[in-house]
């Protein structure tokens, strides 16, 4: 195939042809966290536009070995009431989202993936270091201030 | 198989036209379960180490996501059986999501992309299998991506999803040239799909490439409606078209020479610097 489905030529269809078969698919699908509270079950994806419902199925199970009771799909459209700089419409693209249940009473929730960090001890103190060091870089380009003073009287003193 | 030879399994023919195969995505075939198996391992491990550097998990804390097996038991029987020696990750929607280790951090330490002389070493069924593994790597980055777009927080190395998606690009040239390299040995074409120019009825030329219909030719009346020629009197605007072609690109140049003398005049010393290096 030439990388996915995206491009595929597919065979004219004909009764009893062999079923349609994908190398190498470039569909993604990323996992978002739910807008709306679902069910402990219902995990729910952002999805290639050109995927089905069986589609979201094989990949689940086949690729990440996941079972799956369900899919529901619909398609979200992006919205268009954006102007720029010409007041020209921008439309933001739309995208499938995929509600996947998932088989055999597994449960799901989005983790948090930014958690707050305790930095060690080690990174604060160079992180303290660092900020000290740029301080006294930046009030040597600034110089001294009693003989920027200086400076001035001594102009003020010529006029 | 190495790039120069065309030798390609003959189970595999069907990858040129990439829709009829007897294989399912992801699926390894039945043939060489086994040994395929400790090749995806030794190939994950690989990649796990080129791309990312941590990769134990034990266990997500922000996830509840029960084991969907009941009986550890007779799970464990199974692998000993059907993989011998080889553990096959099973992970499931965890890998949706990048170590847990590496959550929080602000940048993640990653390898280079395959380049395509490295691709060109592995064998067909490699490849195959790497595709799945990067498509893995690939949906991760975006998961990644799309939650810190929503939290408004810079994405932790960003320029991984660049890397991936070279090496899937390669992958994907690699895996054609192998198939050219095969086709015109078996049958002497290059492409898969044959085709030739044509010119439509403004004398501009096109590829056409055939394909099935459910009739022939001359029942089809739509196609038969299609006039892939011109007539004479079209020449003084093909005439036309070439010139404005011609004429938009000289404009294109010029505005780039002027462009760049007066970026030079502006800035001398950066303009030296430039064309020494």
């Amino acid at each position: 195939m030439a990388a996915g489905a995206r491009r595929a030529v597919y065979p004219l269809f004909q009764r009893g042809g062999p079923q349609l078969r994908i190398f190498r698919p470039n569909f993604f699908m990323v996992a978002v966290r739910p807008g709306v509270p679902q069910p402990e079950d219902t995990v729910q994806f952002r999805v290639s536009m050109e995927m089905t419902k069986l589609d979201i199925r094989n990949y689940l199970e086949r690729i990440y070995n996941v079972p799956v009771a369900a899919v529901r799909t619909r398609i979200q459209y992006g919205a268009n009431n954006k102007r720029n700089h010409r007041n020209q419409r921008v439309k933001k693209p739309d995208y499938k989202v995929a509600y996947v249940q998932l088989g055999q009473g597994q449960t799901f929730q989005f983790p948090n993936l930014f958690p707050e960090k305790e930095q060690d001890a080690e990174t604060r103190s160079f992180d303290d270091f660092r900020d000290k060091y740029m301080e006294k870089e930046k009030q040597k380009e600034e110089g001294d201030p009693r003989r920027v003073c200086k400076k001035l009287l001594c102009l003020l003193n010529r006029h | 198989m190495y790039g120069g030879r065309a030798r390609v399994r003959p189970g595999r023919r069907h990858l040129g036209k990439g829709q009829l195969s007897p294989c399912a995505p992801g699926a390894v075939g039945g043939r060489g379960a086994m040994a395929a198996a400790a090749a995806m391992a030794a190939l994950g491990r690989s990649l796990t180490a080129a791309l990312r550097l941590p990769r134990a998990r034990p266990g997500l804390p922000g996830m509840a996501l029960n084991l969907y097996h009941k009986n550890p038991q007779k799970i464990e029987i199974l692998h000993q059986v059907k993989f011998l020696h080889t553990t096959v990750s099973r992970r499931g929607l965890e890998e949706f999501f990048d170590d847990p280790g590496n959550w929080g951090e602000k940048s993640v330490k990653s390898g280079d992309s395959w380049n395509i002389k490295q691709l060109r070493g592995k064998s067909s069924e490699d490849l195959h299998k790497l595709w799945y593994v990067l498509l893995k790597e690939k949906n991760m980055l975006l998961t990644l991506e799309q939650e810190s777009k929503r939290q408004r927080k810079p994405m932790p190395s960003p320029e991984r999803l660049e890397k991936v998606e070279t090496s899937m690009k390669n992958i994907d040239l690699v895996v054609r040239e192998r198939e050219i390299a095969l086709r015109l040995l078996q049958t002497g074409h290059e492409k898969p799909v044959p085709g030739e120019w044509r010119h439509d009825f403004l004398g501009r030329t096109f590829w056409y490439s055939y394909k099935e219909w459910p009739i022939p030719w001359h029942l089809n009346k739509k196609h038969k409606k299609k006039r892939f020629y011109y007539l004479p009197h079209v020449n003084h605007f093909i005439r036309l078209r070439l010139e404005k072609t011609l004429r938009k690109r000289a404009r294109q140049q010029s505005l780039e020479r002027t462009r760049r003398k007066v970026l030079e005049r502006k800035f001398p010393d950066v303009a030296v610097k430039s064309q020494s290096q």
